[in-house]
């Protein structure tokens, strides 16, 4: 019995002395810059697999099995790795360095963060601080040439109005176009729903209601990949917007005001004609015509007496200098269990036209609370009210809207008469804009809330579950008031108009992320559900009493009520999972299935999804020796399908519409039963290369791409025998094809002086492949509801000019010619054939920038730019019109024809619209819409230090801003920018520049 | 924890999925769907009131219908200093398949909004609505699918007479007529049947609707009972098919039981030219298109009359006012523009509603005068009718006009007074087909000569079969003489 005691005390002690030549070693593990503790930093003993994370406290414990020889690697995600020999000590502390090239790196993506390096789809991010610097008046065009691929343009320079945003390309036809918003996590309504104040711009993203300065970043998801968990609304892409949050510690105030002047952007110098010029131009148009411009007796009597009472610019009278100003406060802080960030925030812009204006208050709550340990809740609240007036329908081709009547005015009519009441002028059909902007009325309030309430529970580690509910509602109340005073006929009218629309947003994840030493895993599963209800109610109400201009004084006969109901919902259910090995190879995976009532009973559930993978091919050992210049090798791939379902509701319903006849109420067949319809699909492949040289002085990425779009829905004509000409159907597709590259270098980094510049371009070419049958579409304006001399064609890119082919000017007597169908000239213009003339895609796009500083202070500039696109301007409409003698004209009208032998001219203008080479589509109105546009130069001061000091102050800057300050450009109108078609019709709100002037202060 | 976890989550996804149907049943609230309205008598009801709903439209009797027959017939003509370009393509002839007549689209939807009823009429029946109730329904849909029918194969065939007598010698595709919709089906490309088939089927549906109806059956809740089908609309619509048939004896005897009927009496001499701006249907009216003043559509019969303030671009041509001796009740029924410019009468048929401008008039679509005129021609070309004779016929219209009695009558006499009498109304140019008789003007009104005369024979008499229905419908052919 004593031998076995003995032999199981001698292996007690082995045993003990084999666990006596381990040591424990223990210590804290803290931020180097604010000495705070680092939760969650990694201590691996190097070689093994031993490991352990610093607790909340920041400390960590772990035995070394070798105390002597050990190394003990400390990591964490945003710090430089440190590698500590253990030397045999038992406490190690350490204080590790941020790493200021990885912090940035963090991105918001779809339901989470990742890590840029872990990224394997497209996403293109801009973090607060970069959107800063450009002083925007609306989130949407903060995000102009930024992002290779996005592609933004306006059709309007009025206050507040609306940005249509193309991501890589167009890729529907009849279904939406623009991408999905979501604003910290939730879909948001990005819809326009005012009635004036954005007229004749149509569509385009809203985002006016949120204030630039709460959003801490926008990450842009380009593919597949990064956009398909957004299921059957990801086609066009998405844009996540996140709002600023507080950090614990103490509260931290901050003010900025700003102020600016604005003018037209019209750095061609296109402007109407003076009367001198007027008079030649209408006199040589009137012996042209056979007549005697000084004969009384004359139609075409154009005397130079016209001028006697002097002439006077419209141009100059119907436009001023803008104003923009804004002030803002906000407070942000926090303690370890509450942070709060809160704004507000007014701005002001009068518009460059007579009694335009928008104004925009808001204000932001967001606050977080960590209710228990494990246990965490949050608040995103948005309360927004604008006001968007003026005294004329901007965008309109109404005589009305100044920067169309500026063409028709004559410059010898005068604005008032003798008694100094409005002059009603009969070249404008008796309209005179300044009078309108005096007296008429055509506004729209709109009431944005949007409230966000989340709570995440982490019952166990790495099991995270999130709850974000949400409800937002947007109110416009809209007003158009014509008074008598300028009407031509002394009638007034009143359009009284109140639309509201209310979303409900729910959405429930669960997450599950761990760590198994190199392998790295996330699993997401959620749910989600959203309605929208959108309705309005108006009353036309002619003839109302001028004194009191509202609904109530109007006839019960004569009022017109009207009212509209629609609604739609979605249930979706997702999944995601991301894996990753050693940080060298990532998969990621994704699946959503979305149920939504806008489409058939057939068809009612889609399934999208994607898989993705990317190799860091730095974080290979055979690397190690190219790590001294080369920092980032990364090859990433997928492919996933996603949908459109961005349709009006009801279109899968066959429908009865109310009819009357005969006095009594019937029903009449107004839409085919469509069962079978569904969301457009688009099947997305992306391959991209991310690199970086010397330490990542120099970055980039470069993606390629191809988007089919599939199963289009487009209306399809079919049999009158079935009861109806046409149905919509998924039926067509087409194809998104690009290059995308991004760059970004530090040139001259030391100690005062800091050079960086960043470069961006897209070449993205679309292809329609299949129209069912049709030929080619026409493209009607959906601003205006005419034809636009675009069309659709099979085979070709998605947008083509098709437009009578225009052959100069018959150098022998000034006529306009025309090259009809069998390849001879003539003279009129409806015998020239129609051909091809370009499309308004650019062959590419982008932007690029320059910062530089030195101390304090700091020069950036920003670019941006399109190249080999056609525009056309609808200009000949307003100016090189048949009835030469009615109406102004434009500064370029006056390179006309005036003797024989005269060429590379326009032809001879003809009084008595017999004219007929003048006006109409043809390929003379077809220009080369290139443009580089010097976007923003801002120069910023931030005080130094020892300045705020004495003060209190704990940062302050000031700058100097111009926006839109110069357009290299040979458009003939004002701006190059029309949109996605490339068209405009007369009486675009022309581009503004402003020059702004800016304070911030942080106290 | 993580099985109560995954407990609750199973829940939830299970009441969501259960949930989701209703969820994501957002049906429309401001209509209603079509199974919905064909589902009850109710509803059934509205649809059958809402297929007369497009009789008003431009492309038919608001319009075209009439100042079609009008323009092509050389009762009609243009004038330069009423011209704004309307009822060019009709006075010239110069139809192409790109743009031809808008009644084959008006035409096709409209039957197809008969289809939907009659085919869901079945066991509808209840304590509430009885069979005859459900038949009253079907007989009026009925009587408008062969209205529609008709009014298409009138403007897109040969007339049934000419392909009738001469069939050995013509092409196939000139003995086409148009495809006989009896069924709603968005799968179906319909061939086009031989126009003789067409009109048997017309007069198929018409003899069943006569068959059906309550004798006595008035549609109620509407203003104007002359504006909906009763039996009397029904027989003297056949009256008209037979006659375009040909088929002498039965037109005459239709003709004989409206006339009989006692509803209606021919418009006297002093009020024949006050009847015309009536709200509802005068006493001569067996059958018109209701224009509501309350809610208004464009019409053009109006607009396209009406020489002040509006188009006036169709114009009496002289040959037809001519027609008309003085005192003939029926010249007082033209007027002149501001200007009295010599030679340019407009019809006073469509001077709205005594409202003084040109804001609706109902059309006319079928009257007593007609039925007279019908029985007089029948009885010339043989038929016969026990106490009246064709000159006793069309003396009687002839007394209520004003204008000189006949001895004797003969096909020229008949032709002229169906003429005269249903001038502006759409009959002339559809008479003349069934004649096959040219059109003559006295001028070319200042269009190119060659569109002055139009001979018959002549592949224009059917119209070009609309282009984009041949795209879509690979069962159709083109008519004889236009592109494909």
């Amino acid at each position: 019995m004593k031998k076995v005691k003995l032999f199981f005390t001698a292996v007690l002690v082995l045993i003990a002395s084999s666990a006596w030549a381990q040591s424990q070693v223990s210590g804290v593990v803290t931020d180097a810059s604010t000495g705070e503790p680092l939760t969650g930093a990694a201590v691996m003993v190097k070689g093994t697999r031993t490991g352990t994370s610093a607790t909340s406290d920041g400390t960590y414990s772990l035995r070394v099995s070798n105390p002597q020889e050990a190394v003990l690697v400390f990591s964490f995600y945003g710090f430089k790795t440190v590698e500590v020999p253990v030397s045999g000590r038992s406490r190690i502390d350490v204080a590790m360095e941020v790493d200021a090239t990885t912090l940035d790196d963090v991105i918001i993506v779809a339901y989470g963060t990742v890590r840029r390096e872990a990224a394997t789809g497209s996403v293109s991010a801009v973090k607060g601080e970069t959107l800063a610097t450009t002083p925007a008046t609306s989130v949407d065009k903060m995000l102009s040439g930024k992002m290779a691929g996005v592609q933004l343009s306006s059709y309007s320079g009025q206050p507040g109005s609306t940005t249509t945003i193309r991501i890589r390309g167009t890729s529907s036809i009849n279904a939406g176009n623009e991408p999905l918003w979501v604003v910290d996590g939730i879909p948001i309504i990005a819809d326009d729903n005012r009635n004036y104040s954005n007229y004749g711009v149509g569509g385009g993203s809203n985002t006016a209601f949120l204030n630039p300065n709460d959003i801490e970043s926008i990450t842009v998801l380009k593919d597949a990949a990064a956009a398909s968990i957004y299921g059957s609304r990801a086609a066009n892409g998405v844009i996540l917007v996140t709002t600023k949050s507080g950090k614990a510690g103490q509260a931290k105030f901050s003010a900025h005001a700003k102020y600016g002047l604005q003018q037209m952007a019209n750095d061609n110098h296109y402007r109407p004609l003076t009367g001198e010029e007027l008079i030649t131009y209408w006199r040589d148009a009137a012996r042209n015509a056979g007549a005697n411009p000084d004969d009384p007796a004359s139609t075409y009597y154009v005397p130079y007496s016209l001028l006697e009472n002097g002439s006077h610019n419209w141009y100059q009278d119907m436009t001023r200098l803008g104003k923009l100003q804004e002030y803002e406060i906000n407070a942000s802080g926090g303690n370890d269990r509450a942070t709060y960030y809160s704004s507000l925030s007014y701005h002001r812009n009068d518009g460059v036209f007579p009694s335009q204006s928008y104004s925009r208050f808001s204000a932001r709550v967001n606050a977080d609370y960590k209710l228990t340990r494990n246990l965490t809740s949050g608040a995103r609240v948005n309360i927004a009210y604008d006001d968007s007036k003026s005294g004329n329908l901007m965008g309109s081709s109404y005589y009305i809207n100044p920067a169309f009547a500026m063409f028709m005015l004559l410059p010898w009519t005068p604005v008032k008469d003798e008694d100094g009441n409005f002059f009603k002028p009969s070249e404008n059909s008796g309209n005179n804009p300044l009078a309108n902007a005096a007296y008429d009325e055509y506004l729209d309030k709109e009431y944005r809330f949007n409230g966000t309430m989340f709570l995440e529970w982490k019952p166990i580690k790495h099991l995270t579950l999130k709850t974000t509910n949400s409800a937002e509602t947007a109110f416009v109340d809209s007003r158009a008031y014509s008074n008598p005073l300028a009407d031509p006929d002394g009638e007034s009218w009143l359009d009284t108009y109140f639309t509201k629309e209310i979303r409900l947003t729910t959405s429930n994840t669960v997450t599950y992320a761990n760590v198994f030493g190199d392998h790295n895993v996330r699993v997401l599963a959620g749910q989600e559900a959203m309605t929208d209800t959108y309705e309005y109610v108006g009353v036309d109400s002619p003839h109302v009493d001028p004194a009191i201009p509202y609904p109530t004084t109007a006839t019960q006969a004569e009022d017109q009520g009207a009212y509209s109901f629609s609604e739609y919902s979605l249930l979706s259910f997702f999944g995601v999972a991301d894996y990753n090995f050693a940080n060298k190879y990532f998969v990621s995976a994704s699946v959503r299935a979305d149920g939504s009532s806008l489409f058939g009973a057939a068809n009612k559930w889609g399934v999208f999804w994607s898989v993705s993978g990317s190799w860091n091919v730095t974080n290979e050992n055979f690397m190690a020796g190219t790590r001294d210049w080369l920092s980032l090798l990364k090859v990433r791939a997928s492919y996933g399908v996603n949908g459109n379902n961005n349709i009006s509701p009801y279109r899968s319903y066959g429908v009865y519409g109310v009819t009357q006849y005969n006095t009594a109420n019937g029903m009449l067949p107004s839409s085919p039963d469509n069962q079978q319809l569904s969301w457009e699909k688009n099947k997305t492949w992306n391959a991209g290369i991310d690199f970086g040289f010397f330490d990542d002085r120099l970055t980039g990425n470069l993606d390629v791409y191809s988007r089919l779009t599939d199963d289009m829905l487009l209306s399809k004509q079919v049999p009158y025998t079935t009861g109806f000409g046409s149905n919509f159907m998924n039926i067509g597709s087409l194809r998104n094809r690009g290059v995308e590259l991004t760059l970004d270098g530090t040139i001259l980094r030391n100690r005062d002086w800091l050079w960086t510049a960043g470069f961006n371009i897209a070449l993205n070419r679309t292809k329609v492949l299949d129209l069912a049958g049709s030929e080619y579409l026409t493209v009607a304006d959906s601003r205006r509801g005419n034809d636009t001399p675009v069309r659709i064609v099979e085979g070709m890119s998605m947008y083509n000019f098709y437009v009578r082919e225009y052959a100069g000017v018959n150098p022998s007597n000034g006529e306009g010619l025309f090259v009809t169908e069998d390849g001879t000239l003539t003279s009129d213009r409806t015998k020239g054939r129609y051909i091809y003339a370009g499309s308004p895609e650019p062959k590419f796009s982008g932007g690029f920038n320059t910062n530089l500083t030195w101390k304090g202070l700091t020069l950036s500039a920003f670019f941006d730019y399109v190249y080999g696109n056609k525009v056309m301007t609808g200009n000949w409409y307003i100016t090189d019109g048949e009835d030469v003698l009615a109406q102004n004209s434009q500064s370029s009208a006056l390179n006309y024809w005036k003797k024989p032998g005269d060429t590379g001219v326009l032809p001879k203008p003809i009084a008595g619209g017999s004219n007929v080479w003048y006006a109409g589509y043809s390929t003379r109105f077809v220009e080369d819409g290139s443009y580089l546009r010097i976007k923003d130069i801002t120069l910023a001061y931030t005080l130094p230090e020892k300045i705020l000091k004495p003060i209190k102050l704990s940062g302050a800057k000031v700058y100097l801003s111009a926006l839109n300050a110069y357009t290299f450009h040979h458009v003939n109108t004002f701006d190059p920018e029309l949109g996605p078609i490339g068209y405009a019709y007369g009486g675009n709100h022309p581009m503004v520049k402003s020059f702004i002037g800016g304070i911030e202060i942080t106290f | 924890m993580k099985r109560f976890v995954t407990y609750i989550l199973i829940g939830l996804a299970v009441l969501s999925v259960s949930a989701c149907e209703d969820f994501l049943e957002k049906g429309p609230k401001l209509s209603q769907s079509t199974d919905l309205v064909l589902s009850s008598y109710d509803g059934l009801n509205k649809a059958t009131l809402g297929a007369y709903a497009r009789l008003g439209n431009v492309g038919w009797y608001g319009g075209e219908r009439v100042l079609e027959s009008e323009m092509r017939s050389g009762n009609g003509i243009k004038h330069i200093d009423h011209n704004s370009n309307r009822y060019m393509t009709q006075m010239n002839w110069n139809y192409l398949p790109e743009a031809t007549s808008g009644m084959w689209a008006t035409g096709y939807v409209t039957i197809a909004a008969c289809n939907n009823v009659i085919d869901n009429l079945e066991g509808k029946e209840s304590s509430e609505v009885s069979a005859q109730d459900l038949n009253n329904l079907k007989a009026e849909c009925l009587f408008l699918r062969a209205l529609c029918h008709f009014d298409i194969v009138t403007l897109f065939a040969l007339p049934y007479t000419y392909v009738k007598n001469n069939g050995n010698s013509l092409k196939d595709n000139q003995k086409l007529g148009i495809p006989y919709v009896y069924h709603t089906d968005s799968e179906a490309r319909p061939a086009r049947e031989p126009v003789l088939t067409v009109y048997e089927n017309i007069v198929n549906d018409l003899l069943e609707a006569e068959k059906i109806i309550d004798p006595s059956y008035v549609r109620s809740g509407v203003a104007d009972a002359k504006a909906v089908v009763t039996l009397p609309v029904i027989q003297a619509f056949l009256s008209r098919v037979y006659l375009y048939m040909g088929e002498w004896q039965k037109s005459a005897d239709y003709a004989t039981k409206v006339i009989n009927s006692g509803k209606y009496t021919l418009y006297k001499p002093e009020e024949y030219t006050k009847v015309w701006t009536g709200n509802t249907g005068g006493s001569e009216v067996i059958f018109e298109n209701f224009i509501d003043l309350g809610n208004l559509s464009n019409e053009d019969c109006s607009y396209m009359t009406y020489p002040e303030g509006a188009y006036g671009d169709c114009i009496c041509s002289p040959e037809l006012y001519n027609l008309y001796e003085d005192g003939d009740v029926r010249k007082d029924l033209y007027r002149q523009d501001s200007n009295e410019t010599e030679g340019l009468w407009w019809t006073l048929k469509y001077e709205g509603k005594g409202t003084g401008t040109p804001d609706a008039s109902n059309t006319v679509i079928l009257r007593l005068s007609e039925m007279y005129l019908n029985r007089a021609e029948a009885i010339v070309r043989g038929a016969t009718v026990a106490g009246t004779d064709a000159v006793k016929d069309l003396n009687l219209l002839m007394k209520n006009r004003n204008a000189s009695q006949y001895n004797a009558v003969g096909v020229d006499a008949i032709q002229t007074e169906r003429r005269k009498e249903l001038a502006w109304e759409g009959h002339y140019f559809f008479d003349l087909a069934r004649w096959n008789k040219g059109v003559t003007r006295g001028s070319c009104y200042g269009m190119d000569v060659k569109y002055q005369n139009i001979p018959f024979p002549d592949y224009k008499w059917a119209l070009p079969i609309p282009k984009r229905e041949l795209n879509v419908n690979e069962n159709l052919v083109q008519n004889d003489g236009y592109k494909e």
